[in-house]
This record gives structure tokens, C-alpha cells and sequence, in this order.
């Protein structure tokens, strides 16, 4: 074993002393360390680009024969195919946001993350930028194929606002993975079945292939809480400036700053329960460690 | 010189074969363990009230969306494609469910509680293992598709007549689409033992791939042509328009119709119970031979390269 010399003999307080660069050093570097593995593993693991884009593609698909099928307006079939965009995102956020830290605490991981010096919300921040590459190449591709292949046109007025509205979606999406992933280490196995639960009943009032508007209180619900709902139908109104379609719901500017609230209070919730559960780790011992 | 109850070596010093061959007798309690240790896993991590409404609450949406789509576009005026969609969408949950199950199985076994490389060097049949733990799943999805079906009959206005199911009909798909998808799930299984972690969504992708050509929620003759074919080689879409002929005998065809590669090939408006039967065994033989086959060459490479004991993460 190799020991360093520093000069000078050190208390282990002084040197649990960070300066502030220090601080910021090491939480950017486990941002890029957290974020990597998600990006190279695109890279090693091929089968993705079949199961994970071409597949849902054609999921995608289905959805814009039903509208066929029914001989709807020409809308209704990009409707399909923002919410197919969008859906990459929140099945991202539900199984490899909320879910991970439950995931690593079964594999064992999570106790060494609240032993290392870096914040848990730098590992969380890394997971989520290594994920919005991940889905962000699904999105794009399901936007554009199925744009060109079902003739989508978009009739945009404002893109400004739009670009803005598809960044503030993603930033409350990925703050709520961030708030629901100390939630699902407490749940435990519950957690597991939590993340299946979020998926078929979340696109249903989100209104994922069609204007959430129509779903009346529900959806009005579905717009003040679940940023999938909100986000969709911002983007809609954008996207398609002159379709007629079931209204009611707020302009999208209103709606952009409904994303901006949730985003302040999704982040502000995560940091507050992330630092919850650290305590309760450090404390008794129990949250972190697998099987418990 | 103490013994070991008949497990040491030959006196001759050699291999025994006859020692290492599997008792097939012990098969089927072996099966019913796995199906049992499946329903524990699947089950009893909450109270049933819960697990029901978890159950259920996923087949019921994806039923609500298209409804919802349906209703938007026709005003409530499509009666007959509404119960066409909503026992569509009922059965695909039992497809969901299903091809999830082996390939679940093997990613926790695996992954979470590294129990997979003990499982498979027990002398209990792998592949009987895996179909027994998600035999458990499947039931989950299959209670889901009979409450959907029943809240469709109370209130979304599905016509379901009990005095005219064709019971025949109705068992034998049943039993055969049963049978199919889980000869699809031993192949998501396959490919399961391949892959990360990450391949839990796998199965839903390739059931969303295959809710496209399957007729489950639009008859297939909305779709281009070659689409149809490929249609029609799959014994899913035989399945459930089995299913549909022996509820709503007389109601709208998922594979013939007006315009159907079905019409222009046979001449005919939609398939008659014996063809379709006839249809989805002989598609679900191939499929099941396939799905054998891919298992057990997936199986080698896995033992050849260490990948049943394998951790992943990203």
C-alpha cells in the first residue's frame, strides 16, 4: 500500500474541508460520471435501436390506423405522433429515474453513493442528462420518420415559445423522477409495481393521442399535476396553431409557466427528500442497504 | 471410511452418466413450485384490494384512451368498432402480460436477487422454471382482460350475448392463444439472457410492435397490403378474431372485410371458425417451434459466455 505525503500532517477535519471549487469539481465530474455509462451503454448494447426505437415506432404506428380507421381530421394523426415523441421521455423518467435508486439499492450501490463526497442530487442530475440523450434519439426519430411517412403538417407560429415549452417539459419530467426516486426506495417492491402503474393510466389522462381537453375535470387534474399532460398539450396548441380541436384548456403560455411552477416545486420536493433520506441512511443505517 | 449416502464416485473411479440424467417425474411439482414462487413475487407485496386495482387499472386505461379516440372522432356514433376496440384492447392485456413474464423472470433472477445461475444448475428443466414463474403474470393480465370486458358489457355498451358465445370456439382460441403467448414470451425470454438490464421495456416495445399487425384494435384492412400479410402469418391476429367471432358471432371482421388482402385472396367477407382455428394452430406450432429453438441457442450462448450470472446497470 502507497501512502501519500502531502507536506504537512492533516486532521481528517481539515481535510473533510472543501474549498467551494472542490465541491463544484467533484459534483461535476459525478454528473459526467453518472451520465456516462447511459450514453456509452448506447453505443455497446445494439439491440436498443430495435427494441427501443424501431419498436416503438411502430407502437406508434397503431395508434395513427385507429385515427385512420375513424377517417379523422389530418391533426389527430400528429397528435399520435407528438405523444409518441413524448412518451420516450416519461417511460425514461419512470424506469430510469424514479426507479434507480430503488434499482441500485438492490444491487447494492446506493450505500457507496451516500459514502461518496458529492451530493446525490449531482448523481440524480447525471442520470437524467445520460437518459434525455437516451430518449431524445428515440424521440427524434419517431418525429421524424413518422412525420414523413404519415404526412404530418405542422402549422407553427411560435416557435420561441415551443422550444421552450418541449425544455420546461422536460426539466418538471425529469424533476419529478428526481422527487419520485427518494419516494421509491421507501416504498420499496411497491415501487416496482408503482412504475407499471404510471404508464398505461398516465398516457390516459395525459391525454397522450388525444386533446386532453376533452377529458374535462380529470384532465384539468391531469394539467396541474402531471407535466406529460401539460407539456402535450402545450405543444399541441403550438404544433398546430390552426387545427380545430376540443378547447378548454389554458393559452400556452399560461401553461409554460404551469411547467415552470412545477418544475420549482418538483427539484425543491427531490432536494428535500433526497436530503431526508441521506439523514435516515446515515442515521439508522437501514434505507441504503440491500434487502432492507 | 465414512460414505456418502450413494454420491460418491463409482467404484471403477469414472463418470456416471445415469447419475447426472434428469428425473422427469419431478418435472411437474417442480413446475407447479415455480408457478407458485411466480404468484408469491407477483402477489404478496400488498393487500389484495391493492393488487387488484394495480391489476386492473392498466388494461382499463389503455381500453379508456381508445375509447376516448373513438369517441372524439365519431360522437359516440361507432357503436360496433367501440366493442370491436374494447375487446381488443382486453385481450392485449393478456399479451402484455405474457410477454413480460419469462423475460422479467430471468432480469430479476438475474439482475436483482442473483438467483438465476443457482436456478439453472438445479436439477429442475430451465425453460419449465421460467414458463412457471410467468404463469403467475399471465393470470394477472388474464384477470385484467375479464374485468375490462365486464366493465365494457356494464359501461361502455360491449353487446356481449351469452346465449349466443360459441363456447367451442371460445375455449379452443383460448387455450391456444394462451399457449402463443407464451411460446412469444420464451422468445423475449431468449433474448432477455442476451441483454442488459435496461430490457425490461422490451417486451412492451415488441407487444406494441405487434398490437400494430395483430387486428386488435382496427381490422386489418386499414393497413397496406404487405402489412396484412404479415398480419395473417401471425397467430395473435388469429387469436383474437377467434375470440371475437365467438362472442359477437356475425360482428365486424379483424381480418377480412371490404378491401382485406383476406377478400381478394379467399373471396370470401371474413373466416369461418374452423379456418381460424385451423389458422392459429398451425401459426402457433411454428411460432412455438421457433420460440424453442431461439430459447435453447440463446440458452448455449449464455452458458458459453458467463452471461447467466452477468450484473449490468447504465
Amino acid at each position: 500500500m502507497s501512502v501519500v505525503e502531502t507536506g504537512r500532517p492533516t486532521t481528517p477535519q481539515e481535510d473533510a474541508d472543501w474549498s467551494t471549487s472542490q465541491v463544484v469539481l467533484t459534483n461535476l465530474r459525478a454528473i459526467g460520471g453518472r451520465a456516462y455509462p447511459r450514453i456509452t451503454g448506447l453505443m455497446r448494447e445494439k439491440s436498443w435501436v430495435f427494441f427501443e426505437i424501431l419498436l416503438p415506432l411502430l407502437a406508434t404506428s397503431a395508434f395513427v390506423f385507429v385515427y385512420r380507421a375513424l377517417q379523422a381530421p389530418a391533426q389527430y394523426i400528429g397528435f399520435v405522433v407528438i405523444g409518441g415523441a413524448m412518451v420516450a421521455f416519461w417511460l425514461n423518467v419512470i424506469w430510469m429515474m424514479a426507479s434507480q435508486l430503488w434499482w441500485e439499492k438492490s444491487q447494492g450501490n446506493l450505500e457507496l453513493y451516500f459514502a461518496a463526497p458529492m451530493s446525490i442530487m449531482s448523481v440524480l442530475f447525471g442520470m437524467a442528462v445520460g437518459g434525455m440523450v437516451m430518449s431524445s434519439s428515440r424521440a427524434v426519430v419517431v418525429l421524424a420518420v413518422a412525420s414523413v411517412v404519415y404526412d404530418v403538417q405542422f402549422a407553427v407560429d411560435q416557435w420561441a415559445l415551443l422550444l421552450a415549452v418541449f425544455f420546461l417539459t422536460l426539466a418538471a419530467l425529469y424533476g419529478l423522477g428526481m422527487m419520485l426516486a427518494s419516494l421509491f426506495v421507501m416504498w420499496g417492491r411497491e415501487a416496482f409495481h408503482l412504475t407499471q402503474l404510471l404508464t398505461e393510466p398516465i398516457y390516459f389522462v395525459s391525454g397522450l393521442n388525444f386533446p386532453v381537453a376533452r377529458l374535462g375535470i380529470l384532465g384539468s387534474l391531469a394539467l396541474g399535476t402531471i407535466p406529460l399532460a401539460v407539456g402535450l398539450d402545450a405543444m399541441r396548441q403550438l404544433a398546430f396553431a390552426t387545427a380545430a380541436f376540443p378547447v378548454g384548456t389554458p393559452e400556452p403560455a399560461v401553461e409554460a409557466l404551469i411547467l415552470v411552477a412545477m418544475t420549482i416545486v418538483f427539484l425543491g420536493a427531490a432536494r428535500l427528500m433526497l436530503a431526508t433520506m441521506e439523514r435516515l441512511a446515515r442515521k439508522e443505517g437501514r434505507l441504503s442497504v440491500r434487502w432492507q | 471410511m465414512t460414505t456418502t449416502g450413494g454420491l460418491e464416485a463409482p467404484v471403477w473411479g469414472g463418470f456416471d452418466p445415469a447419475r447426472a440424467e434428469r428425473d422427469r417425474s419431478g418435472r411437474w411439482p417442480a413446475f407447479l413450485t415455480s408457478v407458485r414462487l411466480g404468484w408469491q413475487v407477483e402477489a404478496n407485496w400488498t393487500d389484495p384490494f391493492l393488487f387488484f386495482i394495480y391489476s386492473v387499472a392498466k388494461p382499463l386505461s389503455a381500453t379508456l384512451i381508445l375509447v376516448v379516440m373513438i369517441d372524439i372522432i365519431s360522437g359516440g356514433g361507432a357503436g360496433p368498432y367501440r366493442a370491436f376496440v374494447v375487446v381488443g384492447t382486453a385481450l392485449w392485456s393478456i399479451v402484455l402480460s405474457g410477454l413480460s413474464g419469462l423475460a422479467w423472470t430471468i432480469l430479476d433472477d438475474r439482475e436483482r436477487y442473483r438467483m438465476l445461475k443457482y436456478v439453472y444448475v438445479s436439477p429442475s428443466d430451465f425453460l419449465m422454471h421460467l414458463v412457471g414463474r410467468s404463469i403467475a403474470r399471465l393470470a394477472v393480465g388474464v384477470m385484467g382482460a375479464i374485468i375490462t370486458i365486464i366493465i365494457g358489457v356494464l359501461l361502455l355498451g360491449v353487446p356481449i350475448s351469452l346465449e349466443k358465445v360459441d363456447v367451442p370456439l371460445l375455449l379452443a382460441d383460448i387455450v391456444g392463444g394462451l399457449w402463443v403467448i407464451l411460446a412469444i414470451g420464451t422468445v423475449l425470454g431468449a433474448v432477455s439472457l442476451q441483454t442488459r438490464q435496461e430490457s425490461w421495456q422490451y417486451p412492451e416495445a415488441m407487444a406494441g410492435a405487434l398490437f400494430l399487425i395483430s387486428g386488435a384494435v382496427f381490422p386489418l384492412s386499414v393497413l397496406p397490403a404487405p402489412l396484412q400479410a404479415v398480419g395473417l402469418a401471425g397467430p395473435l391476429t388469429w387469436w383474437i378474431e377467434g375470440f371475437r367471432h365467438a362472442v359477437f358471432p356475425g360482428g365486424p371482421s379483424g381480418v377480412g372485410g371490404p378491401g382485406s388482402v383476406w377478400e381478394g385472396v379467399t373471396g370470401t367477407a371474413a373466416p369461418e371458425p374452423a379456418i381460424i382455428v385451423g389458422a392459429l394452430l398451425a401459426t402457433g406450432a411454428l411460432v412455438t417451434l421457433a420460440a424453442i429453438g431461439v430459447f435453447r441457442v440463446s440458452e448455449r450462448r449464455a452458458k458459453e459466455r458467463g452471461l447467466l450470472d452477468q450484473t449490468t446497470g447504465s
